[in-house]
């Protein structure tokens, strides 16, 4: 009964996936002259690979994350007031209330075929329930809120600068641009070298061979060296580095981004206020910012989206343990929403599905908002 | 802008939809996966209850006439380095001789986690490999699937098989076969089920051991350490020591380094007898017990005092420590390590001689009258396929490399691995290279390596194998190394028990939520 | 007189401001420069680091007081990181699979973005936008199920064939739909008029696409396929999780290949010797086409 539920399920997504797609098709051939149905012939090859690389898999996502089985046999464990586990202290056992639970989607427990798939929402459940989706939500705004701010804000301040200077311009230009064009994991051991303390000893940072370039330049400074990202470093350390790292990475983009509105803003806007003599700030507070609210708006959206799926800048750092040695028991330190959905493709591809669209909602709801937000502030 | 905004919410809208139209049934409310409070056998439990018979070992139908000579091309993936893919060909031609129409393609995937994780996938496109290196806990993955071989009828099989040199052997493996092997290795493959089913075949196996500076032991007179309390003597005996040397340079120096943090855990809970995992699906997490704890702050204690550090908390193998020949670096006296990586332990200085002798010994124990080691090292395991005569065809490979002395043995000198089966004793080769271990060449602690290993197998253990295994042994390791290096002050705990304590009842939630 | 008086006086102030303006000019472009110099400096320091470290000797590299310039320069890094990480593989690869993916998927970028901008017919916008919110949604949440797509097709896994190894890489990411916005964009700046007169001339629609769009579009074609490549070169996810060691792409090799098997310790110097190696392919890329990438990105930008 439920492998034929299954069964109508399938069909019914595949018959509204080509439907949708291939109905606009047929009636353009059949009843259009040539010129309206060309049209679909050239974007045959675009739709059949889109078809399969990009509108199956979300179907077959929001499939899988509504899909979960029935598990009789799985334990149900007890739980005293405090929502702690309970245990025996000498056998470690632990204590068992009730059998039978829901579980999700799993590919290869679905090839054995012995297992009756259904409807439900548990997948979703769990994630919210789930200890370590509190420290996930931590470090993305954590990431988002910090990052963000200080990279618009250092690209608005270097391209104003850029475009207010002549000579050398083309030159820093360049240079400012090189971070867009590296290999995000390369660069990040790069940052993970420099901020590296090379066998360290415990707590204790005399103990080490070499403290990191970044340690030895603070040392010119008289700042006592930092222990960022090894053994027994801080979460606030880690977290620095990282932003070090995002705002390096989304420099070039923004910049670019900046400058290109910069240079076609009408310049008599400027000759007016030079007229007026007004002061370099407020030129830049009501001219400059308001002029450029677009782009703005822009690099802060992709910024944003960008920070709710950061992923390989941290692997690129820390390895794929996420945090460094020992920091957390559980979900690694700096564990982010891809991350997890990645961990969790190895689980059940039922839950890193609903991962992923609660990620889709989530980039969805705050891009809503950047761009309502925005709209207030946004001159045209 | 709005448009899109309009179109896309529609789109959700419509997968929501049909999401639901394809699973209408009512649905018991289902419990939440942690906090679970009481479901109700509610489903349709198709085969839950009743009561459970003797538990019988899973069969699979081996082809009656075997292997019909016809050609077939098996895959095996596995993670072998250039060395032992060259020894693996050699072994591929001999095979060759006696069954040419058998094709045998090999790749290296890259790490055991990436095996794991491409076969899982495979799998689930139904293109899994024939053969493929495995440990205990991803044959409880992949058996989800149903597709893994389980090899009593063949092992038991009299079906007689015809090499192309005219001769024969029967399918399955001889009397003589069986007892040639390890038995505790040879054990491993049954650590599935109740019934014992035999889904593995040991490949090539590595303890772990403990390698001490020989020259430095001497010079001091301190015996290797044979129990945990004598090497806690011997660890404050070397630091004495080291604080009458009044040489700047030993400060940065530790006592004793262990590779593995997850196996130092897990051989603790074997040597105390407490619990770790059980295959039993009612209870697979069983480490938060009070003797777990009590050595883990222990061992906290030691590390508190200098004695000891890990790979991970030292930022790399702790057999780069033990090694060092710059004495202003950090130094190491001991370590524990596999017997796999027994080529690292060698202090090679630039002229090619050694700095000082390595002296091995076997692993400390809690009671020396019951001894404990962790075994590891990959086994194989054979897939199902749609042509039967690839499955057979595989299991005949694989009774090939497990049970070829030669093999074995050459194997196992190119890896550091030690062989499964002990008639690699027969080959002059080989005993010769291992009576020729010592202490003061790479090859000679190689040699002493494998043979203080092989002087010891009645010490090994493997921990019990089941889907989530791996969670609980990354975890584990985790454990260790946030208990040692977390201080208490600022960590919102008044004692250290108490600090131990929150970090076990974490890892035993992280492990839950994951299955 | 007076009213002189007033005069110069004005013509002093006005000087004096001027003056002032100069200096404070002066003063304020001495300031912009220093600000951009340091903050050029930051930018640069990472690729300087990683420059000098590959050329130093494994001990000067550790030392307490690390040195702005290597004492011994060790070219030897280089070979042995080719050696190590089998960089030449890595490299083959991923050129074969940039190259291929670029322009296949140029042709496919181009007709859509052709179809889209010029052709009328019924549901046009409406797909238009549908394809629009496809770029919406991360691209996580397609890799589970096209991997398990393309494991389906036998395209995964140990003795694929050379075409299929690769077709792995190029097929998923052949439709961009980001590319075709990109294009789409600048064809439609194209009067239209210049395609209404083809037509009464009988000129079909490819001759057409190829003797007039193509050429006026070919900045931003140029821009698309340098992104294009780079993308390749920077993918990490994707090859990771479908190729075998043999069809390893340039990332997948760097972040293990220098981490010993066995003892786990990373030879900085020849890691940083292979990034650099790995970065230099698109330094010159950047160098000699910087306008175009630049373009591109900006373009993409503007009119988001």
């Amino acid at each position: 009964m439920a492998e034929k539920k299954q069964n109508i399920f399938v069909w019914f997504v595949e018959i509204f996936c080509k439907q949708w797609i291939w109905k606009g098709f047929f009636v353009n051939l059949v009843y259009k002259k040539f010129d309206k149905w060309k049209a679909w012939i050239y974007l045959a090859p675009t739709l059949v690979l889109l078809a399969i690389f990009t509108i199956w898999p979300i179907f077959n996502t929001v499939k899988m994350a509504f899909t979960v089985y029935w598990d009789p046999e799985a334990p149900i464990y007890e739980y005293d007031e405090n929502g702690e586990i309970v245990y025996d202290d000498d056998t470690g056992k632990l204590a068992i209330d009730g059998y039978g639970m829901y579980k999700g989607y799993s590919i290869i427990l679905d090839i054995a075929g012995e297992t009756d798939f259904e409807f439900g929402f548990n997948n979703f459940k769990e994630i919210l329930n789930y200890d370590g989706f509190f420290r996930i939500m931590q470090n993305t705004i954590i990431l988002c809120v910090a990052t963000v701010p200080i990279s618009t804000f250092l690209a608005l301040l270097i391209a104003v600068c850029l475009n207010a200077i002549k000579p050398l311009r083309r030159f820093l230009q360049t240079i400012f641009f090189m971070p867009y064009v590296t290999n995000s994991i390369a660069i990040g051991m790069v940052f993970a070298a420099m901020f590296n303390i090379v066998g360290v000893n415990e707590h204790n940072l005399d103990l080490s061979k070499s403290l990191g370039i970044i340690n030895n330049i603070l040392g010119v400074f008289g700042v006592d060296p930092v222990n960022w990202i090894n053994q027994g470093s801080g979460y606030w350390a880690n977290i620095a580095v990282m932003i070090i790292y995002i705002v390096w990475n989304a420099l070039p983009f923004k910049i670019l981004i900046l400058l290109g509105g910069l240079q076609s803003v009408n310049k008599q806007y400027y000759e007016a206020a030079k007229i007026d003599s007004t002061p370099p700030w407020r030129v830049f507070t009501r001219i400059t910012v308001p002029l450029l609210s677009p782009m703005i708006t822009y690099v802060v959206i992709t910024g944003f989206i960008g920070g709710f799926k950061e992923y390989t800048s941290i692997v690129g750092i820390f390895g794929e343990t996420m945090q460094p040695p020992g920091a957390e028991i559980g979900t690694p330190r700096l564990q982010t929403m891809v991350g997890y959905i990645y961990d969790k493709l190895g689980d059940s591809e039922g839950i890193a599905s609903a991962a992923a669209i609660l990620l889709f909602i989530l980039i969805f709801a705050v891009t809503l908002v950047n761009l309502r937000v925005s709209k207030k502030n946004t001159h045209y | 802008m709005k448009k899109i905004i309009a179109l896309l919410l529609l789109v959700v809208m419509c997968f929501t939809m049909v999401a639901c139209v394809g699973g209408n049934t009512p649905t018991p409310n289902p419990p939440a996966g942690n906090g679970g409070n009481g479901g109700e056998q509610g489903g349709n439990g198709n085969n839950g209850g009743g009561e459970t018979p003797a538990p019988e070992k899973v069969r699979y139908d081996v082809p009656e006439i075997g292997y019909d000579g016809s050609e077939v091309e098996i895959t095996f993936s596995h993670t072998m380095g250039e060395n032992l893919r060259a020894e693996l060909d050699m072994a591929i031609a001999r095979f060759n001789e006696l069954f040419p129409n058998i094709t045998v393609t090999h790749t290296q995937i890259g790490g055991y986690n990436e095996v794991r994780d491409q076969i899982k996938n495979e799998l689930a496109g139904g293109n899994q490999p024939n053969i493929a290196y495995c440990y205990p806990d991803h044959v409880a993955l992949y058996n989800l699937s149903k597709k893994v071989v389980p090899l009593d009828n063949f092992i038991e099989s009299k079906i007689v098989v015809n090499r192309e040199d005219g001769t024969t052997e029967i399918l399955g493996l001889t009397d003589e076969q069986v007892a040639d092997f390890i038995p505790g290795y040879y054990k491993e493959g049954t650590v599935f089920d109740a019934a014992g089913t035999m889904y593995t075949m040991p490949m090539s196996k590595s303890t772990e051991v403990l390698y001490y500076n020989k020259t430095f032991f001497d010079q001091h007179d301190i015996k290797a350490p044979t129990t945990w309390a004598e090497m806690e003597a011997v660890c404050a005996q070397i630091q004495e020591i080291l604080k009458n040397d009044n040489n700047p340079d030993n400060d940065t120096n530790k006592i004793l380094g262990y590779d593995s943090e997850s196996n130092w855990f897990i051989t603790m809970c074997e040597q105390y007898g407490s619990n770790y995992t059980s295959t039993d699906k009612d209870n697979h997490f069983l480490f938060n017990n009070k003797t777990n704890r009590d050595f883990v702050k222990m061992f906290r204690g030691w590390y508190e005092k200098g004695y000891v550090t890990t790979q991970e908390l030292y930022g790399a193998y702790t057999s780069g420590l033990f090694t060092e020949l710059d004495p202003t670096k950090p130094n190491i006296y001991m370590c524990i390590g596999s017997t796999g990586g027994a080529q690292h332990q060698a202090p090679l200085a630039k002229d090619g001689q050694q700095t000082f002798e390595v002296g091995i010994a076997p692993l400390p124990q809690v009671d020396p009258e019951n001894p404990k080691a962790i075994s590891q090292g990959p086994s194989l395991c054979i897939f199902d396929q749609d042509n039967k005569q690839e499955v057979v065809a595989s299991w005949l490979f694989v009774k090939f490399i497990t049970t070829d002395a030669e093999f074995q043995a050459s194997f196992s000198k190119v890896s550091g691995y030690m062989p499964v089966i002990k008639s690699v004793m027969d080959i002059s080769v080989y005993s010769d290279w291992i009576n020729s271990a010592n202490g003061n060449s790479k090859d000679g602690v190689i040699a002493l390596a494998t043979k203080i290993a092989l002087e010891n197998t009645e010490y090994y253990f493997v921990s019990p194998a089941f889907n989530g295994s791996s969670k609980a042994r990354d975890q584990v390791g985790e454990l260790i190394k946030y208990c040692f290096q977390t201080p208490l002050a600022g960590s919102g705990f008044e004692t250290v028990d108490e600090l131990i304590l929150d970090a076990f009842k974490k890892a035993i939630n992280e492990c839950l939520a994951d299955i | 007189m007076s009213e002189s008086k007033i005069v110069t006086m004005k013509e002093k102030d006005m000087k004096k401001v001027a003056s002032a303006q100069k200096v404070m000019g002066v003063l304020g472009k001495v300031f912009l420069y220093l600000f951009l110099c340091v903050m050029a400096l930051i930018v640069v320091f990472p690729f300087y680091w990683m420059i000098i470290s590959s050329l130093k000797t494994v001990p000067e590299y550790e030392q307490a007081i690390p040195t702005l310039f290597p004492e011994t320069i060790v070219w030897s890094n280089y070979s042995e990181a080719i050696k190590t990480a089998n960089l030449y593989n890595l490299f083959k690869n991923t050129v074969i699979v940039g190259v291929v993916s670029t322009i296949l998927s140029l042709v496919i970028t181009v007709i859509t973005a052709f179809v889209f901008a010029r052709l009328e017919f019924k549901g046009r916008d409406a797909l238009f936008a549908l394809l629009l919110a496809t770029m919406m949604i991360p691209g996580e949440l397609f890799t589970i199920t096209n991997y398990v797509t393309v494991t389906e097709w036998g395209w995964v896994g140990a003795g694929v064939t050379p075409f299929e190894g690769y077709a792995v890489l190029i097929v998923p990411f052949l439709v961009s739909v980001f590319y075709i916005y990109l294009l789409r964009q600048n064809f439609m700046q194209i009067p239209n008029e210049l395609y209404l007169a083809a037509k009464v001339d009988g000129t079909k629609d490819l001759k057409y696409l190829w003797k007039v769009m193509i050429p006026l579009a070919l900045p931003t074609l140029i821009s698309i396929t340098i992104l294009k490549m780079m993308g390749a070169w920077n993918s990490y996810v994707w090859p990771r999780l479908v190729t075998t060691k043999e069809y390893h792409l340039i990332t997948n090799g760097l972040r293990t290949a220098f981490q010993d098997a066995n003892t786990g310790n990373a030879n900085i110097p020849q890691q940083m010797a292979a990034v650099t190696l790995v970065s230099i392919p698109l330094f010159l890329v950047f160098i000699f086409l910087r306008k175009y990438i630049m373009k591109g990105v900006s373009r993409s930008g503007i009119k988001g």
